[in-house]
């Protein structure tokens, strides 16, 4: 019985932030269609709900309603799968992100995550590196030209990214002397790791952008050139699935951004609670995401393979460099 | 505005990314400014100019008689072969149409009649919302085009404006007051 209620804040902490997650996508579909609207002069969706706000509902039905197609000689199993590879890493990476410090409710310490595990960097550069194969599967089974072309440009992307995205981060661990995203954000108190790792921060989002497969760099889907890429072939709920799983890496990666080089939940005035001001902070992220992605046209599949190996890799190289001579 | 100080050769700029900022600055820009969309038919309605080619009307002169003199130089001229005239001699010896019909269902309203009358009688105006789910009542005769709302004087603008289906098988919007907004003044050109 002890070892049972030991346990329930956990399992009401998970419940929260599933809960959280699983419902997140329906306001940033309606949040990215008006920011795509307002930088095209338009008001975007306006005519269900208050400004459009129930439209991501109304999309939401449409999509559950809509028939489940697998195309012909695809690889059903692998297909049937691939939308649940590609979604369980998001929800798998935010066990590892602290939402706050400590806090005091009903007598007893809470903390404001669900696992602030030691090695916690290290596992959802690990988590999120899972997510890809989700979009492997999807292209490789779905029996199609323009599916296999975005898996194949989503690998060509993954080698590209992660090792410039893993070295980016080795700057804010010796400067925390910790992987632990908690450690790492009590490591900036006063000094916001922007200011003394920017080229770190610089490679770091560009990857990141890369990760999160967000134009300029999102080749794998591609409107423009393959149809929608991996995910053509999809309908209905497992296309929602793809749509969710994108949405959770783009919220995940505006949450490093912010604990990594941002501060995490420091420095906001006094009167709003850390967690909160940790939550401004990542929407700001968001948004700056979904700006990028109205305003940037798509790089070409060399180009992006350059960027990554010609530019990101020396850089994050260098800064490495250049934070080991610094701390010495 | 800010699609300037991108120069080529600056290498300093491609270091610093001084065209993907330029760029960002725009969509900024463009973010903050307000929508150009028109609010129909929800709120507005947009008025035309008063040279626009809308619904047809027929002129009458002083004494309520229709100007036309059934000459049929509008049936000939069309296109689009949409305008029954057929002629007849009245009271006063005057020559006047007996059928006057437009079957809007066809008429690509090219304003060629307008042009092609010597009397001053078939004219086109501004009112644009005659869709309907009746190809029948698509067809005016020459009570319609008599009855039909004459230019107004204004246009140009769009003014506030709602939904009103009431008594009518079309849903017209009516401008509920007169004072428009400068449509125009919204659209950026930089
Ligand atoms: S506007 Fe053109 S198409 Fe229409 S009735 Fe007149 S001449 Fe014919
Ligand atoms: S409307 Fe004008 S052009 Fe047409 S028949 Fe009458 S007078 Fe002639």
């Amino acid at each position: 019985m002890e070892y049972v209620l030991s346990l329930a804040p956990l399992f009401i902490k998970m419940a929260i932030v599933v809960g959280i997650l699983l419902l997140l996508p329906l306001p940033l579909t309606w949040l990215e269609r008006k920011i795509a609207a307002h930088i095209q002069q338009r008001p975007g969706p306006m005519r269900v709900g208050w400004h459009g706000l129930l439209q991501p509902l109304a999309d939401a039905i449409k999509l559950l309603t809509k028939e489940d197609h697998i195309p012909a000689q695809a690889d059903r199993m692998l297909f049937a799968i691939a939308p649940v590879v590609a979604l369980v890493p998001p929800f798998l990476v935010f066990v590892a992100i602290p939402f706050g410090e400590p806090v005091q409710i009903f007598g007893t310490t809470v903390t404001l995550s669900l696992a602030d595990l030691n090695v916690g960097l290290l596992f959802i550069l690990a988590a999120s590196g899972i997510g890809v194969f989700g979009t492997i599967l999807a292209g490789w089974a779905s029996n199609s030209k323009y599916a296999v072309l975005g898996s194949l440009r989503s690998i060509a992307q993954m080698i590209s990214y992660e090792i410039p995205m893993g070295f980016s981060v080795i700057g804010v661990v010796m400067l925390a002397n910790s992987m632990q995203l908690s450690q790492i954000v009590a490591a900036q108190e006063g000094l916001w790791n922007i200011v003394v790792q920017p080229i770190g921060f610089f490679v770091f989002f560009v990857a990141g952008l890369a990760e999160a497969q967000r134009i300029p760099f999102d080749l794998p889907e591609a409107e423009g050139d393959l149809g929608a890429g991996y995910h053509t072939e999809y309908s209905g709920i497992r296309f929602s699935l793809f749509m969710l799983a994108e949405y959770l890496v783009l919220v995940f990666l505006a949450f490093l951004n912010v604990l990594l080089f941002f501060g995490g939940w420091l420095g906001g005035p006094a009167f709003l609670p850390p967690f909160l001001w940790l939550f401004i902070k990542v929407g700001f992220f968001i948004w700056v995401f979904m700006w990028l992605r109205f305003t940037f046209p798509r790089y070409r599949y060399d180009q992006l393979m350059t960027i990554g190996w010609k530019v990101l890799l020396p850089l994050s190289l260098l800064n490495i460099l250049v934070s080991g001579f610094l701390m010495l | 505005m800010a699609r300037t100080g991108v120069k080529q050769s600056s290498w300093i700029g491609r270091v610093f990314f001084a065209d993907l900022l330029a760029g960002l600055r725009l969509t900024l820009g463009y973010m903050m400014s307000k929508t150009v969309t028109h609010h129909y038919p929800d709120h507005e309605k947009w008025v035309p100019y008063q040279r626009h080619r809308g619904h047809h009307f027929m002129n009458t002169n002083e004494a309520g008689e229709v100007n036309c003199v059934a000459c049929g130089l509008c049936s000939k001229i069309c296109p689009c072969n949409c305008i029954t005239v057929i002629p007849f001699e009245n009271d006063q010896g005057d020559r006047r149409p007996k059928v006057f019909d437009i079957d809007l269902a066809r008429c690509l309203y090219c304003g060629l009649c307008e042009d092609a009358c010597p009397a001053d009688a078939i004219k086109l105006g501004q009112e644009y919302e005659v869709s309907t789910t009746n190809r029948a009542t698509l067809k005016v005769h020459l009570e319609d085009l008599i009855a039909a709302p004459r230019k107004s004087e204004d246009g140009g603008d769009i003014k506030p404006a709602k939904l009103d289906s009431a008594g009518s098988q079309h849903s017209i919007l009516r401008p509920e007051s007169d004072a428009g907004r400068d449509w125009w003044s919204r659209v950026r050109r930089d």
